[in-house]
C-alpha cells in the first residue's frame, strides 16, 4: 500500500471506534475496554479478547456523568463515564479501571456502580512502591485478579504460554512505535502532527497485529523517502493526551513539526517492554510496570533529583526541537504539580515553552491558535 | 526610489484598527471602528483609513492582518496574518526602543511580552477567563451606569479603597451589586475595579518577570486608573502612549513594511 492510502486507514481507524467495536462484535468477539493507564492490555489479548482504550472523546460533552463525578475531574475520565452511559460503549464485555491518580481512584467506583450489570468492571490498583519484592509481588497479585475476571468473562482459562505470546505481540507493537516517531520525526513533511496522532491513536482501537503490521509496512516506505529538509521549526510536545485534530491542524498551518513527546496517550504508552524471558509472564507485566519511568503518575523515590524533568530537557535537546509545548489538561492534578519543577529545568536550559490549557469539551481554539502563532515567531529565533 | 506604504489591520474582538504607514518608518493614516470580529468593522476600518490617506487598496505594498479577526482577512484583503503577540511586540519596540515588558490588555485577552533587542522571546497569556479584560470593565461600567471611558477620571476621586475580588468576572459583578445596594461610593468601587484588574495582570506578569521598560497597550491602557494601580502592584512606572489602542495595527503595519522590503 501506498503511505497516503495506510495513513488513510489508520485515520479512518482513529476516528471510527464505534464502529469497530460493533464490527469485532459482528464477528463473535468479546471486547474489553481499557481506561488509561498502565492497564496490562496483555491478558485481554492473551485471553483471545479485543482491549480497546478509551481516552475520552473530542465530539462530545458531558451531561450524564455529572451525575457521578466531582467537577474538579478531567474531562478524560468523565467523557470516558459519559460514552459508558449514553449507549457508545454498550457493545463491551467488561472494563478495566486502573487507579493511578487522584481521579481514577474514585471514578474506579462511579465506573462500578454506575454499569451495574451492564458489564464486569475489573478494578486494578497498581503499587506506588514498584521496585521493591513487596511491590512486583503486589503488582503480581493485582494483575492475577485482574486475569480472573478476565477469564470470567472470557469463560476460559488464560494460560501462560498465551501471556507469552502476547507479550511478543505487544512488544513488536511497541518497538513498531518507537520507530515510527522517529521516522515521523525525519519525515515530518509527510506526517504531519494531525497524522502522527492518529496513526498512534489508531493503536487503542485496531486489533494488535493488524495494527502492527500496518505499521511496518507504513514505517517501511517512510524509510525509502529521503529525510526532509524541514524550513518549518519542531517541538516536543508533552501532556496526557492531544489528539485533537482541530487543535494539531494549528501547528501544521504554523509550520510546527513534533519531533519527539512526552505524552501518556502516546510514547510514554510505549517506551518500555515486558521482558521475555522471565518464567512467570504476569511478573513480566509487573516488572514492565516496575521499569516505567520519567512520569509525572508514577512515583519517584528520587524526585527531589527533578530526573524527569532533565529527561524532558533532554529530549528537547536530542530530538532536534526548538521548544516545548505542554498541553495542560484542566484539572489534571498530576501534571499540575509536575508544572513548575518541568518549567525551571526547561528555563534553565533555556528552551522556550508554552503551556496550553486544554480539555475534550473545547470546541472553540482562537485562543490556543494565537499562542501557538506567537510561539512559532519566538521558536524562529532559536533556529 | 519610491516610497512604500503599508497597511497594518487589528481586528480584535471589540474593535477594528488600521494603520498607515510610509516605509516603515512614519504614520500616515490611522481609523478605528468600535466593533470587531465578525462584524463590518474591519472593512469600515480599512475605508476610512484610505479615505484619511487619500490613497487607495492599490496602493499600498503589503497589507499584514492581526488579532482575534485576522484569519477573516486572508480571503482577499490581507496579504499575510500574524499573531497580535508578535505585533504588540513590534509597535510597542517602535513606540520605545528601551521596552522589555509589553501588558496589553484587549478587549477579552491579556497577554504579558518579555522583549530582548526588539523582539518577543516570551510570553503568557491569561487561560479561559474574562477576568481582568476589557470585557471585565465594559460589565462592570454597565452595572455602574457609567461610560467605560470614563473609569479612569471616576476612579481617581475615590476617597476609600473598596475590595473587589479579582477571580471571576460573574462574582466580582455580584461583589458591585451588593457594594452599590450598600449605598458604597461608584467612585470607590471604581477605584476597586481597577485594583482588582491590576491584581490579577501582576499575577501573569509575574510569571515571566518584569523587566523595566515597562509598556502598556491595548485599549485598556487608556484608563488612567488601571495604569495607575498597575504600577503601584508592579512597583515600577509603565509607559503609554496616544496610540495605545492602535499598537498591534501599528506593529502589523511595521511587520508588512519589512515583508514588502524582502518582496523588493
Amino acid at each position: 500500500m501506498s503511505i497516503n492510502a495506510l495513513l488513510d486507514e489508520f485515520k479512518g481507524k482513529a476516528a471510527t471506534p464505534k464502529q469497530q467495536l460493533a464490527e469485532y462484535k459482528a464477528q463473535g468477539k468479546k471486547v474489553i475496554g481499557v481506561l488509561p493507564y498502565f492497564a496490562p492490555e496483555e491478558l485481554v489479548y492473551a485471553a483471545g479478547m479485543v482491549p480497546m482504550g478509551i481516552w475520552g472523546s473530542n465530539t462530545k460533552t458531558i451531561s450524564r456523568a455529572k451525575e457521578y463525578c466531582a467537577t474538579f475531574y478531567c474531562t478524560i475520565a468523565q467523557l470516558a463515564l459519559e460514552m459508558l452511559l449514553d449507549g457508545t460503549m454498550d457493545g463491551l464485555d467488561g472494563i478495566i479501571t486502573p487507579t493511578i491518580c487522584d481521579t481514577l481512584r474514585p471514578m474506579s467506583q462511579n465506573y462500578r456502580v454506575s454499569m451495574g450489570d451492564k458489564m464486569k468492571v475489573i478494578f486494578l490498583a497498581h503499587p506506588q512502591n514498584r521496585f521493591e519484592d513487596f511491590g512486583l509481588q503486589f503488582c503480581v497479585d493485582q494483575y492475577n485478579h485482574v486475569k480472573a475476571d478476565l477469564e470470567e468473562v472470557c469463560g476460559h482459562k488464560i494460560e501462560d504460554a498465551a501471556i507469552q505470546d502476547a507479550i511478543r505481540v505487544y512488544n513488536k507493537s511497541r518497538a513498531a512505535r518507537r520507530e515510527f516517531v522517529k521516522l515521523a520525526s525525519e519525515h515530518c513533511d509527510v506526517i504531519t502532527p494531525t497524522l502522527r496522532s492518529a496513526v498512534l491513536k489508531a493503536f487503542f482501537f485496531m486489533e494488535k497485529p493488524a495494527y502492527t503490521a500496518k505499521l511496518e509496512e507504513l514505517n517501511a516506505e517512510l524509510k525509502k523517502l529521503p529525510v526532509c529538509d524541514w524550513q518549518g521549526t519542531k517541538v516536543v510536545t508533552s501532556g496526557i493526551i492531544c489528539d485533537n485534530p482541530k487543535l494539531l491542524e494549528i501547528f501544521e498551518e504554523n509550520h510546527i513539526a513534533i519531533a519527539a513527546d512526552d505524552v501518556a496517550h502516546e510514547s510514554r504508552a510505549f517506551r518500555v517492554d515486558a521482558p521475555e524471558d522471565e518464567k512467570d509472564p504476569v511478573m513480566a507485566l509487573a516488572k514492565q510496570f516496575a521499569n516505567q519511568d520519567y512520569d509525572v503518575l508514577l512515583y519517584d523515590p528520587k524526585s527531589s533529583e527533578n530526573r524527569r524533568a532533565d529527561f524532558v530537557v533532554n529530549m528537547v535537546k536530542e530530538s532536534g526541537a526548538q521548544g516545548l509545548v505542554l498541553f495542560m489538561q484542566q484539572f489534571c492534578d498530576p501534571e499540575e504539580m509536575e508544572y513548575p519543577y518541568l518549567k525551571k529545568a526547561l528555563n534553565d536550559a533555556g528552551i522556550p515553552h508554552i503551556k496550553l490549557g486544554i480539555d475534550q469539551q473545547m470546541r472553540d481554539f482562537g485562543q490556543a491558535s494565537t499562542a501557538i502563532q506567537a510561539f512559532a515567531d519566538v521558536l524562529e529565533l532559536q533556529k | 526610489m519610491s516610497d512604500i506604504f503599508t497597511l497594518g489591520i487589528d481586528v480584535g474582538s471589540t474593535a477594528s484598527k488600521c494603520i498607515i504607514m510610509r516605509n516603515g518608518e512614519e504614520i500616515v493614516a490611522k481609523s478605528l471602528i468600535d466593533v470587531g470580529a465578525g462584524t463590518s468593522g474591519p472593512q469600515r476600518a480599512i475605508e476610512a483609513v484610505l479615505e484619511d490617506a487619500g490613497m487607495k487598496k492599490e496602493d499600498m505594498a503589503y497589507t499584514l492582518a492581526t488579532g482575534y479577526g485576522r484569519t477573516s482577512l486572508m480571503d482577499g484583503i490581507a496579504d499575510k496574518q500574524m499573531s497580535e503577540l508578535s505585533c504588540h511586540a513590534k509597535g510597542a519596540s517602535f513606540l520605545f526602543p528601551n521596552v522589555h515588558t509589553v501588558i496589553d490588555i484587549g478587549g477579552q485577552d491579556v497577554k504579558v511580552l518579555h522583549i530582548d533587542n526588539g523582539a518577543m522571546t516570551n510570553f503568557q497569556m491569561n487561560d479561559k477567563c474574562a477576568a481582568g479584560t476589557g470585557r471585565f470593565l465594559d460589565v462592570m461600567a454597565r452595572v455602574l451606569e457609567v461610560k467605560v471611558e470614563d473609569l479612569g477620571r471616576l476612579g481617581a476621586m475615590s476617597k476609600k479603597k473598596v475590595g473587589i475580588s479579582s477571580t471571576c468576572t460573574v462574582f466580582a459583578e455580584s461583589e458591585v451589586i451588593s457594594q452599590l445596594s450598600m449605598g458604597t461610593d461608584k467612585c470607590d468601587i471604581i477605584d476597586g475595579i481597577h485594583r482588582s484588574v491590576a491584581h490579577r495582570v501582576t499575577g501573569l506578569a509575574h510569571r515571566i518577570g518584569v523587566v523595566p521598560d515597562v509598556v502598556m497597550t491595548g485599549g485598556v491602557a487608556q484608563n488612567t486608573g488601571v495604569v495607575k494601580a498597575l504600577q503601584e502592584e508592579l512597583g515600577c512606572p509603565i509607559k503609554t502612549s496616544p496610540l495605545t489602542q492602535y499598537n498591534g495595527a501599528l506593529g502589523a503595519a511595521l511587520l508588512a513594511w519589512q515583508a514588502a522590503s524582502r518582496r523588493r
